[in-house]
């Protein structure tokens, strides 16, 4: 489903002509089967954020390939990418990064509306949606009026709405307090149970990590263990 | 994305930023209503002048004021008439000759004595010669007069201490003939001789029609209108050219009386007006035509106009400065929501499309609320000048002045230009916020 080989990215710091090259990802290497709920730990500064970007096309590697459903998407340009990521791949941020002037509903109908889905249908699909996350009551409030579980369903949604194969999770439950946390990680759960839906998790905590069947450990832009949860 | 979804980001980011966007709208609108009046002050004056020239000339005529015979003048004979009439193209040319004395018109008892013009009736009928009443005449002693020739007409009959004119040197109404002339049967007397020897001819002639009067008001026909052969007759009994009572030793007169006064070439269109006009400058004839003359005035007007377009250009890219001052806003206030729109799919292209239809959005609108206030202020306009050179100057403008007019094509072009200058000035900001980078847009890593 998605494979990535000899990742090397280094960051070019400080002015031109003087800058100092930071290493922050070493020939990292490794793949994730369709179904799976990858998790990527480590501390901050790990490389793991940077990974995370070059998977889902925001940042182009110094070197080393990423395969997403056998294609090449390495070399892809932005237009490319975001026609690709339309069909393949949906995100969950840790600060939900919704649009504060649309309605939750506005929110979640919005990859429909970068898809060219007709209206009638994108009106369905998005309440089918918004009630799949438990937010039925809430289509037609700003997301300055949701609490942050709340708010996170609705990044969920606005994921879900375009049925990815894959989403990219960052932190996703880093704003969240420990209740709300366990919502949302049983959503995923059972989103990644119902669709089948492959799940790529950058956190650094472990109640996160433990909803994985794999896990990877970063250390210094290195791979520095891989584990199967049973 | 479809065209609509489209259309609604762009009225909702509008509304989001309405101040803004309304003061931009009206800066564009003032650059647009600038352009359209001072642009409009070319047209006003152009269709007036178009209008003092062809007010009351047909613009398919050509005037023929004679011909030029190796530096000498000569006036158009029958000769020169035919080969006038094998011009190509030529739909008609017509021609007049003043009878060479006043003959005295007895009608009833009313009496008058007007110039006499003689004219050929078939021609002028294929020019187009138009009459208010009546019809053209088809036998000799059948014609028509002037629309001012019934004023001229006096009751004979009066005491001769009676004055027939008023203060103003008016011929008073009870003294003035007021019934409709056509059909109307009327004595011309010509006369011959001088002293005790003049001896008088009388012709009962039918008024048939009455010719329409001349565009201008100031401008009095009160001619009478005879044909080619009445004009013989009239010579067989004056035995000179054009019935002139003249001596016969005078040795000019008769040399000068065989030419026509008035010639006018008629073509079939405008366009053919030209070519008729080279033809007749390689056969040496002197002549003018007023679509030659607005011809020449309608390309210095154009010059003109694209001046005052220009000047008034230069309002709209000074407005431009707004629109691209409102888009680059509008792409840096919104460049989070642009990171997040990226970040789920959005096309780049279609990001930049959303930005130059706002951009486009902003100067349609400024465009038709620029017309529709330069629409009022051409009105004003056309109201108010007259009305202050009247006042302050004490100056009567001609009938028709106009000093601002907007075509239709003025529309066109103004709406164009401002169009194509606030798509160009929100170019830029569109495709920096096609740049935007989706990292830094969200303020952080994912």
């Amino acid at each position: 489903m998605i494979e990535v080989k000899n990742i090397n990215h280094t960051f070019l710091l400080g002015k031109k002509q003087k800058e100092t090259a930071l290493h922050v990802l070493k020939n990292i290497s490794f793949s994730v089967e369709e179904g799976d709920i990858l998790a990527i730990t480590g501390k901050s500064g790990s490389g793991k954020s940077t990974l995370l970007n070059i998977i889902g096309g925001f940042m182009k590697p110094t070197e080393g390939s990423v395969m997403i459903n056998e294609t090449n998407v390495t070399n892809f340009n932005e237009g490319e990418f975001a026609n690709f990521r339309l069909d393949n791949i949906g995100f969950i941020f840790q600060n939900f990064q919704l649009i504060p002037s649309m309605t939750a509903f506005e929110n979640v109908e919005l990859p429909l509306v970068f898809k060219g889905i007709p209206e009638k249908e994108r009106k369905e699909w998005t309440t089918q949606t918004l009630a799949k996350v438990g937010l039925s009551d809430y289509h037609h409030h700003y997301p300055s009026e949701l609490s942050g579980g709340q708010q996170q369903r609705v990044s969920i949604a606005r994921t879900l709405v375009i049925k990815p194969p894959i989403i990219l999770a960052d932190e996703p439950t880093g704003s969240l307090d420990s209740e709300t946390e366990q919502e949302i990680l049983q959503l995923l759960r059972s989103l990644n149970k119902e669709m089948n839906i492959t799940f790529l998790i950058i956190t650094h905590d472990e109640e996160v990590a433990r909803i994985a069947s794999k896990k990877i450990h970063m250390l210094d832009g290195v791979v520095v263990k891989e584990e199967i949860n049973s | 994305m479809k065209f609509k979804d489209q259309w609604r980001f762009v009225r909702s980011n509008m509304k989001r930023s309405k101040s803004r966007v309304f003061m931009t709208v009206l800066a564009t609108a003032m650059g647009v209503t600038f352009l359209i009046v001072l642009a409009s002050v070319g047209f006003g004056l152009q269709k007036t002048f178009v209008n003092d020239i062809i007010h009351d000339r047909a613009v398919t005529q050509i005037q023929i004021h004679g011909i030029d015979t190796n530096d000498d003048y000569a006036l158009i004979t029958d000769k020169e008439i035919e080969e006038l009439e094998q011009i190509d193209k030529v739909k008609a040319v017509t021609r007049q000759r003043n009878l060479a004395q006043i003959p005295a018109y007895h009608l009833d008892n009313y009496e008058t004595f007007a110039e006499t013009v003689v004219t050929d009736f078939p021609s002028e009928f294929e020019a187009g010669m138009e009459l208010t009443e009546g019809a053209l005449p088809d036998s000799p002693y059948e014609v028509v007069v002037g629309s001012d020739f019934a004023g001229t007409l006096y009751q004979a009959d009066v005491a001769e201490d009676e004055d027939l004119y008023n203060e103003e040197g008016v011929l008073k109404d009870k003294y003035a003939y007021a019934d409709s002339l056509v059909g109307e049967k009327i004595d011309m007397t010509v006369e011959k001789g001088e002293g005790d020897e003049i001896e008088e001819h009388t012709i009962e002639l039918t008024i048939t029609g009455v010719v329409q009067p001349p565009a201008r008001e100031w401008i009095q026909d009160q001619y009478m209108y005879i044909s080619d052969d009445l004009l013989r007759d009239i010579e067989t009994f004056t035995g000179t050219p054009r019935g002139a009572n003249i001596d016969p030793d005078y040795p000019k007169s008769t040399e000068e009386l065989t030419g026509y006064n008035n010639v006018n070439v008629f073509a079939h269109s405008l366009e053919d007006v030209q070519e008729i006009s080279e033809q007749l400058s390689e056969k040496n004839y002197l002549s003018y035509s007023a679509a030659n003359e607005l011809k020449e005035i309608n390309v210095i007007f154009t010059v003109a106009k694209a001046g005052l377009i220009f000047i008034g250009t230069i309002a709209i890219i000074i407005a431009s400065i707004g629109i691209y001052n409102t888009m680059t806003m509008a792409v840096t206030e919104r460049t989070p929501d642009i990171g997040i729109m990226k970040a789920l799919g959005a096309h780049p292209k279609k990001i930049k499309q959303i930005f130059l239809l706002e951009s486009s959005y902003i100067g349609l609108l400024g465009a038709v609320i620029g017309t529709i206030v330069a629409y009022i202020l051409s009105i004003l306009l056309n109201l108010g000048i007259p009305f202050i050179i009247e006042s302050v100057f004490n100056n009567e403008l001609p009938e028709g002045f106009q000093f601002s007019s907007i075509p239709f094509s003025l529309i066109a072009i103004s709406t164009v230009i401002c169009l194509i200058v606030t798509i160009i000035s929100g170019l830029k900001p569109a495709k920096r916020a096609t740049q935007v980078d989706v990292l830094k847009a969200m303020r952080r890593e994912i």
